[in-house]
């Protein structure tokens, strides 16, 4: 995020899009209804009518994956009125007329086309959006599980500078993470083309740094992403694979392919809490703790770097991941990794990174302290991007919008869009484990529309079969107007129905992220 | 504070009590503890400050696992308003539980809008004085009933049934919960069924709410709960003579149901 998260208690104006936020980030929607008990404006952009979208001031229902199309219909309409931030785009920006020209492409008429939001209300939201003082944009994975992932946080960034909507106080663009700690872990590199910190692979001056450091050479090929090494299993020379905290058998798009290649591996090594649908495929388990068994660090979606304590000791034969990971290294004859505790570790990051040179366990004894914090008197960073860029001037990216990778056509007339349902979290390994939540839900369902009901003589509760090119699933029907017509939902938490049995594998060809949210299915009635 | 840490050190090291029930600073942050005459020391590090946390539900607790120990609690007005209706419901053996009274500051009283922010005597603190009026619920009641309705109901459906409101409350003592009967309200949807989810559980607050307003404040979607259950004591002390948390003597209206046995231990 570039802001904070209670900063958008005090944001006149929320763009929430692709975000199932009291579902998914329920701390973050109760700052959200905090802005509107104060009388912000509330967009919600969604294919679906989510639970925080009825409780918007405007909710546009888009087309599934129409996000890019939407965005620059809104800057068309912003620049064309002259509402723009014309101070902002001067002084801040670059590209502003690379941007112009393309948008002259998408005026409302055809952008009313392709995302079925008509004319009227997209004119509203660009108003509304653009003329609000303190405007704020959040998003989720319904912005970046698309195979225009990325298009589509560039067409946010767009919005946000041509409208000066960023770098002050409760105006920003604001991705919520979604794991307690998936904003630390990309922090410390787990992505194949950097070094902790976001220091580029490509850079001489880092790799010697991180080399002298670690007394290593280091490889200067980036690695592989997730989906990439899945795909690089057998053939591609991808012999072992050591999965951590992650369930790859459920997780990933089309599963039946990604159960194969794991089973195809030499060596699977899984450490986890709990014995998942990966863990028993693996050659190897290696059982580590959970969040209140162990001290360290998590780092939240805002920057923020908190300590976590030990709460507990570790239950049975259990350790912590870093443990596990020193001893695997000296297994291997690998030289460093003699840390005493986290806080050691941490040092080191410190020593390391910039964004966290000034940060260290005495500094977040009490409270934590938001990234970047360069040097050791350095004050929590509360929002980003305040006067300059990191880069200095903001580059405007113009995007033309792309339609998904596969579509509904006669034999699969329906898209199928999967998430979250609010009881449940990701594949389930640690909420399908709490007697509370599953006495809630602890079975799959299918959300149709009811004119898709009727027209397929669909009721309540009865067993639907899905399918997709890629596999088939039966699961309940729940007849709701939550979806539009025309689409269907499935939350992806029930490794026995999976979601993603039928999920597309196709990916963003900058990141590689799987277009999770659209694919084409059936529907047909279970015998 | 001085005064306070030493009452509660003589009452443990006389065997007074067994066990005091109070907030201990750790890494910076309060968190409930239970003081013992063993590990007096901590004492030192015994805390009274803005935070605040269920103490009497803490205590309730301790006391399930050991019926026999006599028990301390370092008790506001709400917390000690908290022991005096678990004893009346007989969860507790009040006359057993020996408070160490602490009085909120002025500015506290403000923020919680408490009508009683001190307990029946106290070692730590000034008395503030009660706030007896609160803003959102004048202005609630000013509303046509279309509007009031429409409120809550808006105010309902924010809800995502985490039952913070209900693992918060100190008064929430039941066994088992309605609020997670199949039967009774529809389990899997977010928000719960609207209105009965939050209806059934302000019923249950009706002679019971001691106005703490923790439920509030636990509350991630920002519902004004306490703004309810200002209602329902409200409704209760004009139809039955009754408010919960001021004294000891008397029974609740539903007390008078049944064989007596009712709400003792089943959830009602």
């Amino acid at each position: 995020m570039t802001n904070s998260v209670e900063e958008l208690e005090d944001a006149a104006c929320i763009m929430i899009i692709g975000s199932n936020t009291t579902a998914s980030h329920p701390i973050v929607a109760m700052h959200i209804f905090r802005a509107k008990e104060k009388g912000a404006k509330i967009i919600v952009i969604d294919p679906r009518k989510t639970h925080i979208a009825s409780y918007a001031d405007l909710y546009l229902a888009e087309k599934s994956g129409t996000d890019v199309a939407i965005i620059n219909g809104l800057l068309h309409i912003i620049i064309k009125e002259g509402w723009y931030d014309k101070q902002f785009v001067e002084e801040r920006t670059e590209g502003f007329v690379e941007l112009k020209t393309l948008l002259e492409e998408y005026p409302p008429a055809r952008v009313a086309e392709i995302t079925g939001v008509p004319e009227a209300q997209l004119r509203q939201a660009a108003e509304m959006f653009a003329k609000t003082k303190q405007s704020s944009i959040v998003y989720c994975m319904g912005i970046t599980q698309h195979t225009v992932g990325v298009d589509n946080v560039l067409s946010l960034a767009n919005l946000s500078m041509a409208t000066g909507h960023i770098g002050k106080w409760a105006s920003g663009v604001n991705p919520l993470r979604g794991q307690n700690n998936v904003q630390g872990s990309t922090d410390m590199a787990a992505i194949p083309n950097v070094l902790p910190g976001y220091q580029s692979l490509a850079d001489d001056a880092v790799v010697s740094k991180f080399e002298a450091a670690w007394g290593v050479t280091l490889p200067r090929k980036p690695g592989l992403t997730l989906m990439e090494i899945m795909g690089a299993i057998g053939t591609g020379g991808i012999k072992a694979l050591y999965v951590m905290g992650e369930n790859p058998a459920v997780s990933d798009p089309d599963i039946q392919h990604v159960k194969k290649a794991l089973e195809a591996l030499e060596l699977l090594i899984v450490q986890d809490i709990f014995p998942t649908e990966t863990v028993a495929l693996a050659h190897v388990v290696l059982p580590a703790v959970s969040f209140a068994e162990r001290d360290g660090t998590f780092v939240t979606t805002d920057r923020r770097v908190q300590r976590i304590r030990k709460a507990i000791e570790p239950i049975g034969d259990t350790r912590p991941g870093w443990q596990i990971i020193c001893d695997v290294a000296h297994a291997m004859g690998a030289g460093g990794f003699d840390f005493a505790s986290p806080s050691e570790i941490f040092a080191e990051i410190a020593s390391l990174v910039p964004l966290y040179a000034g940060i260290s366990y005495e500094r977040i004894a009490e409270n934590g302290i938001q990234w970047p914090c360069p040097t050791k008197d350095a004050p929590s960073t509360v929002f980003l991007h305040k006067d300059r860029f990191s880069k200095g001037l903001g580059t405007f990216k113009p995007v033309a919008y792309k339609a998904p990778a596969e579509l509904p056509d006669e034999e699969y007339p329906f898209i199928l869009i999967t998430g979250r349902d609010g009881f449940h979290f990701h594949t389930g390994s640690m909420t399908r484990r709490s007697k509370s939540l599953t006495a809630q839900i602890n079975r799959c369902y299918v959300q149709i529309h009811p004119l898709d009901a009727k027209k397929l003589k669909i009721k309540a509760g009865q067993m639907i079969r899905l399918r997709s090119r890629r596999g088939a699933i039966e699961v309940e029907a729940r007849i709701t107007p939550i979806v539009q017509s025309g689409s269907v939902f499935v939350p992806f938490h029930f490794a026995e129905t999976a979601a993603n049995v039928l999920t597309n594998p196709a990916l963003d060809p900058v990141v590689k992220i799987p277009e999770y949210k659209i694919c084409a299915v059936k529907l047909e009635k279970a015998t | 504070m001085g005064s306070l840490r030493e009452a509660i050190r003589k009452a443990l090291t006389a065997g007074e009590v067994a066990g005091v029930v109070g907030l201990i600073l750790e890494e910076g942050h309060p968190r409930p503890h239970l003081f013992t005459k063993e590990a007096i020391d901590e004492l030192e590090r015994l805390v009274v400050g803005d935070v605040r946390y269920p103490l009497a539900g803490v205590l309730l607790k301790i006391h399930r696992s050991d019926p026999e120990a006599r028990l301390g609690i370092v008790a506001r007005g709400c917390d000690e308003r908290a022991v005096l209706e678990l004893d009346r419901n007989e969860q507790l053996n009040g006359e057993g539980v020996v408070i160490f009274g602490i009085a909120c500051t002025q500015e506290q009283a403000n923020a919680c809008q408490c009508a009683q922010p001190y307990p029946s005597s106290h070692l730590f603190g000034e008395r503030a004085a009660p706030v007896s009026d609160s803003e959102r619920f004048d202005r609630l009641e000013s509303l046509s009933k279309e509007e009031r309705f429409q409120y809550w109901m808006d105010q309902f459906g924010k809800c995502i049934k985490c039952y913070g409101c209900r693992n918060i409350c100190p008064m929430c003592f039941c066994p088992d919960c309605v609020l997670e009967d199949n039967d009774l309200i529809k389990t899997g949807n977010i928000p719960p069924e609207v209105p009965i989810f939050h209806l059934v559980r302000a019923f249950h607050m009706a002679e019971r709410c001691v106005d703490c307003g923790l439920c509030e404040e636990a509350c991630p979607a920002g519902i004004p709960l306490r703004t309810l259950y200002k209602k329902m004591r409200n409704v209760v002390t004009t139809q039955f003579g009754f408010t919960p948390g001021i004294t000891k003597e008397g029974k609740g209206p539903l007390q008078y149901l049944g064989d007596g046995e009712f709400g003792k231990q089943e959830g009602h």
